[in-house]
């Protein structure tokens, strides 16, 4: 009967601890109705089964897909999400306050938060962290004129993303993913 | 520019559809500038252009035996090119704007060259719709005529005729300032 | 003017090559893909019987759909390949261009900084 008792319990709290446990992929919303006000969007879904796939079309000889392949060992999943428009405030920030509230859970920390007056560019840059590795990167990177999601799922090696440098203009970022809010130095 | 004569490459292209490497080595290396130039003035960037160049020619080894001469492969790897990035673009719908790094620099010993201008034509003809800076490529570089251009792209001649017309008009406007002031009378030596 | 702009659009769109490491990646994967030459074929000197032409030929109608349709899939997981690839480069590059307006937001927010001690 008590372990029948602890079955129950277990069965009924199971989905609770499932929900606790952090999850670095975000629910990222359609946004079917910004993309059609948009007059520029890109979509980019990749799970693993796709990552696997491209890796296998990435030219170890070529600088930029090794650099690339190096990456991308050991992600689940990148997702974009980011819409263009012909007009300032075409969007509002709460379309991406769905996201923004997921990067408040247990488990995000805020790296960078960034609000430029020049660009008028906000950046926000999240990290997972589980036993001191990167698990999960969250960027969210809103203009007047756009907004940007960034969600990359996985063990992220912060040294090969800084290794990309050059490679599509990534500039330096010393960031350690220990730590918490953290500007990155030049 | 129709010429009936034979053409040396029909012959690399028969060898190429018996499986010759050197044929089809041949043929990649005669037109894969027409298709890089095109697909990177359509899709901006060199690593777009590249994979798409990539998968025309995997596509045309796929598809030699419909293709009859060299005069038809060129034909079909416009066709197919243009076509491509179209779609691609418009699954994006997203116009990205060439970088000005991203194109060599070719500067033309003509006399009349003027590479600020032109490098200013390169960016206005990103701003473009993909159908519209597809017809400029095709008849500015690609030097076809309109109804040539109508064929490759499966557009009315009208349509065609209709983006030449309002491009090259937008385009002066937006140089006109660029422009050397020309007064009637004057001479520049 | 109009012949000007026209002569200006046909030197701004002057064909461009792609680099020569490009050039040879192109012809090794387009080559690679190439079937082995076929030799010239001699016609059999003598009639065979019907029976063995009708199954000889039916048999090659099976092995050539079925390579063809192996050809087919090879052909759809390349595409599929160097698709999932171009999604991969794209969307490391827009990663890449949103780090680096951060930087650059951060960059001049330290410059600012180091002025104003310096001032002060």
């Amino acid at each position: 009967m008590r372990q029948c008792t602890s079955l129950w319990l277990f069965a009924l709290l199971a989905p609770a601890l499932a929900l606790a446990a952090p999850n670095p992929k975000l629910a990222i919303p359609s946004f079917s109705a910004l993309a059609q006000k948009a007059t520029e969007s890109v979509t980019i879904t990749l799970d693993p089964g796709l990552l696997g796939l491209a890796a296998k079309f990435l030219d170890s000889n070529d600088p930029q897909d090794a650099a690339t392949k190096e990456v991308l060992k050991g992600l689940q999943g990148i997702y974009v999400r980011s819409y263009t428009f012909d007009k300032d405030s075409a969007y509002q920030q709460s379309d991406i306050d769905a996201v923004r509230s997921q990067l408040a859970a247990p488990g995000w920390n805020r790296l960078v938060e960034t609000r430029s007056r020049k660009t008028h560019a906000d950046v926000d840059i999240y990290i997972m962290v589980d036993h001191n590795q990167a698990v999960g990167l969250a960027l969210i990177a809103s203009e007047p004129r756009q907004f940007t999601i960034v969600n990359i799922v996985g063990a992220i090696d912060l040294d090969k993303l800084h290794k990309l440098e050059g490679q599509f203009g990534v500039p330096k970022l010393d960031i350690d993913p220990s730590k918490g809010t953290q500007a990155p130095s030049k | 520019m129709n010429d009936d004569s034979t053409d040396p490459l029909d012959e690399q292209l028969s060898k190429a559809r018996r499986g010759e490497r050197a044929a089809l080595t041949l043929l990649v290396q005669t037109h894969q500038r027409s298709v890089y130039s095109l697909a990177l003035r359509m899709l901006g960037t060199r690593d777009l252009a590249e994979d798409l160049t990539q998968e025309v020619f995997m596509q045309m080894n796929g598809n030699l035996s419909a293709i009859d001469s060299n005069r038809h492969l060129g034909f079909w790897l416009r066709q197919v090119t243009t076509n491509r990035a179209i779609d691609q673009l418009r699954r994006r719908a997203r116009v990205q704007l060439t970088s000005l790094d991203e194109e060599p620099q070719l500067f033309s010993a003509e006399e009349a060259s003027d590479p600020l201008l032109q490098r200013h034509l390169r960016a206005l003809l990103a701003d473009l719709s993909p159908p519209a800076r597809a017809v400029l490529l095709l008849r500015y570089q690609e030097d076809l005529d309109p109804v040539e251009i109508a064929r490759t792209l499966d557009m009315p001649l009208n349509t065609v005729k209709s983006h030449l017309k309002r491009s090259l008009e937008s385009m002066r406007e937006k140089t006109a300032s660029m422009q050397p002031m020309r007064c009637e009378g004057s001479s520049y030596e | 003017m109009s012949k000007d702009i026209e002569s200006q659009m046909r030197a701004a769109l002057r064909a461009v090559a792609p680099s020569e490491e490009f050039t040879q990646k192109l012809v090794a994967n387009v080559t690679s893909r190439l079937p082995a030459p076929r030799k010239p074929r001699r016609f059999a000197a003598r009639l065979r019987p019907l029976a063995w032409w009708f199954s000889a030929s039916l048999a090659a109608s099976v092995v050539l759909a079925v390579g063809v349709h192996q050809h087919l899939q090879q052909q759809r997981l390349q595409q599929s390949g160097l698709e999932a690839r171009r999604e991969v480069l794209e969307a490391l590059r827009v990663t890449s261009q949103k780090l680096n307006l951060a930087y650059e937001a951060v960059k001049s927010q330290s410059t600012s900084l180091t002025d104003a001690q310096s001032g002060a």
